[in-house]
């Protein structure tokens, strides 16, 4: 909101106070000024300058040769604008002043050959309009030399405050005022409403009816008759244009004004169109189509509340008025309509309409039932100081039951108790009498105030609290730093996840954050999206049910960019709807943290050093597994390989712990990546975190290091083929007697010479006891038996 | 008779070690010689055999024998071994490596983690929320009316007319609050959702950190003293701050902190919006209304909360204009960090 400091002195005396200081001020108690647009600075170097003789720049066709005179000095300028001519008043930008459009400034310069000193400027240079077509004649009749901020009233300062909503009070001028006389300990002055009337009275010219007093509580109207419909004088059009309102007409800037001014939304009707000289506050029970003064025609659903004349619409109560009965110039009487509307009601009217007006604005954030008189009055009052009209006498006021101001008792102790320290009983006095609290009564612990009306949001002890604290200022609260020891044990849910991240990192992988929202297509290929019911756009219509789409994407748009060996990992929530329907409770979907890991492209780069390498599955496998013992869930877990077909992997396995899947992945299929534009292999497996965090880990325990010789042996069998190594291990581990402690594959080799359909695998063998050195005959017996027992169970041969 | 042979095998030693080019070589005469079955020891064997008169001379001259042997072999094995370190030496160092790859924590996490390590060393423990929310957890817990104007503030996505997802980590302290009585001294960091339109500026998602501390002698102050502790922790010890009296439904007073611009050191700037001033989050005392909805005395108890959002306080801190890459996974900026 714009509030113009010219216009802010009329309600208080700032004199002696910096702009920087008002701004600050208002900042730190609460009314954020965002930006101050210091119109006398901006302005001050230009002056009025009268062009005395032009003539042609003697080396080019397009520019002039002026002289300009300030009326103590002459200066020769060259101007490019092809309107310019002798006698006329322009600004004038001496040497040394800043252009406020490109920011730069004028220095004496040689435009082809010619000495210019200083330039002439057009409306957009100063940024007054847009208009670059010739220089911005002035009117004649002012004097050179005077300073434009004098000669075009440029010399007001508007700040943009950024009211926060429980602030509706400060929505005006005279609302930041208040702020300010409490801030500054200072008076505020309220203009006295002074009314001409005539002798006719209102009742006589017009009756209001209000049959919806639960969302209209107040209706307030004033009757001006014999109004000429004319532009504003020129004061009322500088200070709606300084806030950036745009002029209509009397009237219509007059409401304006008002509403600027105190807050209170006002809306006049030619009353001559309003049937039966009646106004009716009323909602329909059917929806409707009513046109608004903008020419647009809306939709307004059943119990829109609306002002309506003897017989039909003439305004969306507290939004807009209606075309029907809007201020014309042939307008001769109005009716003024001040009232106090519900706010909960504007505020659906305004979101069902989608019509946000400086008036809906306010009310539906709560306007001060109290100040409908004043305003309406006020208005008047202006229309007839302009000489225009004759307002009747009297007002009609339908206010049934008279909204009063609450009361709230504050304890002393309480603030202390709230803010950690004490603002003196007679500070929080002022302060709150200057914000126009009325102390009801008081002792030496408490003090009863009445809130005024325009305060809604001060319902409680904490709330004048707050008022105290902030206009105090929470500078003056001191700073204690007081670190309380914690006796219970520290918790952090995320201690699992962290340590999964930085395994992660030390496997050389790097961390994405995929957008959760997907498209229909990416979402629909894992398990049961659940859809938005306001999706920004369709590429964000659902939640993701798996890491592994967004993952795939992230892989393909690296891939474009150039990436090709991408070792990632993503943490993050998935979603499953459990339902056919509507979700109505946290039972009818399924929220999981997954972990995902995910590599393509090569797992070693060719150089002097190394050979090329592209990452395989066994890639995958070494990552997870060690991940898995990193964590401490090394042998958890039981791999089962390729159990079933899958739609997403062609080489395919998971983790299980007893019957629940923990954790599945492998190599992803050609149909998906090619659904994703992908024309590389691609890894990855995802885990369900919140499985794994529940799984009680081993908790670390020192063993002493071995103390007796180990003894190695090595052997190598040819097996067929269709024989998996997993069954060929756990055979061994089985049968290798309690002294062979471990097995390692060391190599695998093919050849024809071999036989078909065969592979020879070769194995290092430890065996060692914790207790005492092995004898060598004893590990002879065990080697010997394995070998045994292999050849026999598996039909291999043992190889030299 | 021994005598001579030590003699002998001093002249033939000194003459073997004067041939003696590389340390192979000498290793061979070091078997000749010195080892265990070697020709001193041999001598030494033999001195056994001497008589009683003569085994003192003898011992003498086989321990000058050794000496010199020992001392002659060592002072070649040095030269050797010198000129085969100059050898190795000739090996070009400049040579290229590949560095391991090593990965890492995404940008917002090491901010998070930063953070996270400063509150938890004053006190704080760490809680968790689900992102998929209902509207009471979001909203009507936190002191949000239906028709609440504040609600104009949050463009939320709904999956359903109850559940959403959620607009802040907010409604974490609801779930707190409810599972226990005070003391609560927690933060709670997490994922949240905007319905605003993607630019540089804004996201559909970012991620922000809350934290609550209630209990019975709580105070504004406390909540000055705290959060002005981790700033100078986490910004630097000589910030200037400032605390702006602000709104939120779910906190009174409330307010919100800022430090001086550290782009520009406080003299405006474009991103500071030239008030030399950054926003760095928001907090307050927690509203009575809220202790109300989650069964709290509100006379006994007092609280404060704040939060903060990770990608602005992370976009600040490494000079990053544009909040979309954060979501963009393009390895080249993950690699970054």
């Amino acid at each position: 909101m714009k509030i113009s400091l010219n216009w802010l002195k009329d309600y208080i005396d700032l004199s002696g106070l910096s702009v920087d200081e008002i701004s600050s001020k208002l900042t730190m108690s609460g009314l954020e000024v965002e930006d101050v647009y210091n119109e006398y600075e901006k302005y001050k170097d230009f002056v009025v300058g009268k062009v005395t003789h032009t003539e042609k720049h003697p080396n080019a066709d397009k520019l002039s040769l002026c002289k300009v005179s300030t009326g103590n000095n002459e200066y020769q300028v060259v101007c490019g604008a092809p309107n310019v001519a002798e006698g006329q008043k322009v600004i004038f930008a001496p040497v040394g002043t800043l252009i406020p459009k490109g920011n730069f400034k004028i220095t004496k310069a040689k435009i082809r050959g010619v000495e210019s000193v200083g330039m002439l400027c057009a409306e957009d240079e100063l940024e007054l309009g847009n208009d670059h077509s010739g220089i911005l004649v002035l009117d004649g009749n002012l004097k050179e030399g005077t300073k434009i901020t004098d000669a075009l009233n440029l010399n007001d300062v508007v700040f943009e405050v950024a009211i926060t909503p429980n602030r509706p009070d400060a929505l005006s001028h005279i609302g930041v005022a208040r702020d300010l006389t409490a801030i500054f300990n200072k008076k505020l002055l309220i203009p006295e409403v002074k009314l001409n009337t005539i002798d006719e009275d209102i009742n006589s010219a017009a009756s209001i009816e209000v049959n919806d007093k639960l969302n209209c509580p107040r209706y307030t109207a004033i009757v001006v008759k014999d109004v000429t419909i004319k532009e504003s004088p020129d004061w009322l059009k500088t200070r709606l244009t300084k806030i950036g309102l745009r002029p209509i007409n009397n009237v219509v800037d007059i409401t304006n004004y008002v509403m600027h001014e105190v807050g209170q939304p006002l809306h006049a009707f030619d009353l001559d169109t309003l049937a039966g000289k009646k106004i009716v506050v009323k909602h329909y029970d059917q929806e409707t189509k009513f046109t608004t003064l903008d020419s647009k025609e809306r939709k307004l659903e059943a119990g829109s509340l609306y002002i309506c004349d003897g017989e039909k619409p003439v305004g969306i109560a507290g939004v807009m008025g209606g075309e029907n009965s809007e201020i014309t110039n042939k307008t001769k009487n109005i009716l003024i309509e001040s009232a106090y509307f519900n706010p909960s009601s504007i505020r659906k009217t305004a979101k069902d309409t989608g019509i946000s007006t400086d008036a809906s604005y306010r009310f539906e954030r709560g306007s001060n039932p109290n100040i409908t008189r004043w305003a309406c009055e006020r208005a008047a009052e202006l229309i007839g100081s302009l000489g225009e009209g004759k307002i009747l006498k009297g007002v009609i006021d339908v206010y049934p039951d008279k909204i009063l101001p609450k009361q709230i008792e504050i304890r002393y102790s309480r603030v202390e108790k709230v803010l950690g320290y004490k603002i003196s009983n007679e500070k929080i006095k002022t302060i709150l009498k200057n914000l126009e609290f009325k102390i009801v009564s008081e002792d030496e612990n408490s003090l009863t105030v009445e809130v005024p009306t325009f305060r809604p949001d001060v319902e409680r002890e904490i709330d004048i609290i707050e008022e105290a604290a902030r206009i105090n200022g929470y500078d003056n609260i001191p700073e204690v730093s007081k670190i309380t020891v914690t006796l219970s044990k520290k918790f952090d849910a995320s201690e699992f996840a962290d340590k999964t991240r930085m395994t992660s990192s030390a496997l050389g992988l790097f961390e994405m954050i995929n957008n959760p929202l997907q498209n229909d297509k990416t979402a629909s290929l894992i398990g049961s999206k659940v859809p938005m019911l306001n999706p920004q756009s369709l590429d964000m219509a659902y939640l993701r049910t798996s890491l592994i789409p967004g993952a795939l994407n992230t892989i393909a748009k690296n891939i474009n960019v150039g990436e090709k060996n991408v070792y990632l990992f993503e943490i993050g929530n998935v979603f499953n709807k459990k339902i056919d329907g509507d979700i109505k409770s946290f039972n009818d979907f399924t929220e999981t943290t997954k972990f995902l890991i995910i590599i393509s492209g090569k797992e070693s780069l060719k150089s002097w050093q190394n050979v090329e390498k592209d990452i395989d599955i066994f890639s995958l496998k070494s990552i997870v597994n060690s991940y898995l013992y990193d964590v401490g869930l090394g042998d958890e877990f039981a791999d089962i390989y390729n159990i079933e077909e899958n739609t997403i992997f062609d080489l395919y396995y998971n983790k299980k712990l007893k019957t629940e899947v923990i954790g599945e992945g492998g190599r992803v299929n050609k149909q998906t990546l090619k659904q994703f534009d992908i024309d590389q292999d691609v890894y990855c497996f995802e885990f369900n975190i919140d499985l794994l965090k529940m799984i009680e880990k081993k908790p670390k325990k020192y063993q002493e290091p071995l103390k007796y010789p180990k003894v190695l042996r090595d052997f190598a069998f040819v097996f067929d083929k269709s024989i998996l190594y997993d069954n060929i291990v756990n055979f061994i581990k089985q049968e290798g007697s309690g002294l062979l402690k471990s097995v390692e594959l060391f190599d695998i080799f093919e050849s024809e010479s071999l036989g078909k359909d065969t592979r020879s695998l070769a194995f290092s063998l430890e065996y060692y006891s914790e207790e005492r050195t092995l004898k060598e005959d004893e590990v002879e017996k065990a080697f010997s038996s394995l070998i045994d027992k292999i050849t026999k169970k598996f039909n291999a041969k043992l190889r030299g | 008779m021994l005598l001579e042979k030590i003699n002998t095998v001093v002249t033939d030693f000194n003459k073997d070690l004067s041939q003696v080019t590389d340390l192979k070589l000498l290793e061979e005469i070091r078997i000749k010689y010195l080892s265990r079955n070697g020709l001193v020891a041999t001598l030494f064997e033999e001195m056994k055999t001497a008589s009683k008169e003569e085994k003192p001379l003898l011992g003498k001259s086989l321990n000058e024998m050794r000496n010199t042997i020992t001392s002659n072999f060592n002072e070649v094995k040095e030269k050797l071994e010198s000129e085969d370190n100059k050898q190795t030496s000739k090996i070009d160092l400049t040579l290229p490596i590949q560095n391991k790859i090593l990965g890492s924590k995404h940008i917002l996490t090491q901010t998070l983690d930063e953070i996270k390590s400063i509150f938890k060393g004053l006190g704080f423990s760490v809680f968790e929320g689900p992102e998929l929310e209902s509207d009471y957890n979001n909203f009507e817990a936190l002191n949000f009316t239906p028709d609440h104007p504040a609600r104009d503030m949050q463009d939320t996505f709904f999956v359903s007319k109850d559940f959403l997802l959620r607009t802040h980590t907010s409604p974490v302290q609801v779930r707190v609050m409810e599972s226990q009585q005070p003391p609560v001294r927690a933060i709670m960091p997490g994922r949240v959702y905007r319905n605003e339109a993607i630019s540089s500026r804004s996201y559909c998602m970012f991620h922000q950190v809350e934290g609550l501390y209630v209990d019975t002698d709580v105070t504004f102050a406390e909540l000055k003293g705290t959060l002005i502790s981790f700033a100078r922790q986490f910004y630097g010890q000589n910030l200037k701050y400032r605390f702006r009296p602000s709104f939120f439904p779910f906190t009174e007073p409330s307010a919100e902190m800022d430090i001086t611009c550290y782009i520009c050191n406080g003299k405006g700037c474009k991103i500071c919006k030239h008030s030399g001033w950054l926003e760095i989050l928001g907090c307050g005392m927690v509203d009575p209304n809220v202790f109300k909805f989650v069964n709290y005395d509100a006379e006994k108890y007092t609280g404060y909360a704040f939060g903060m959002g990770i990608e602005r306080t992370a976009m600040l801190k490494y000079g990053i204009d544009d909040i979309r890459v954060f979501f963009d996974n393009d390895i080249r900026f993950l690699k970054q960090f």
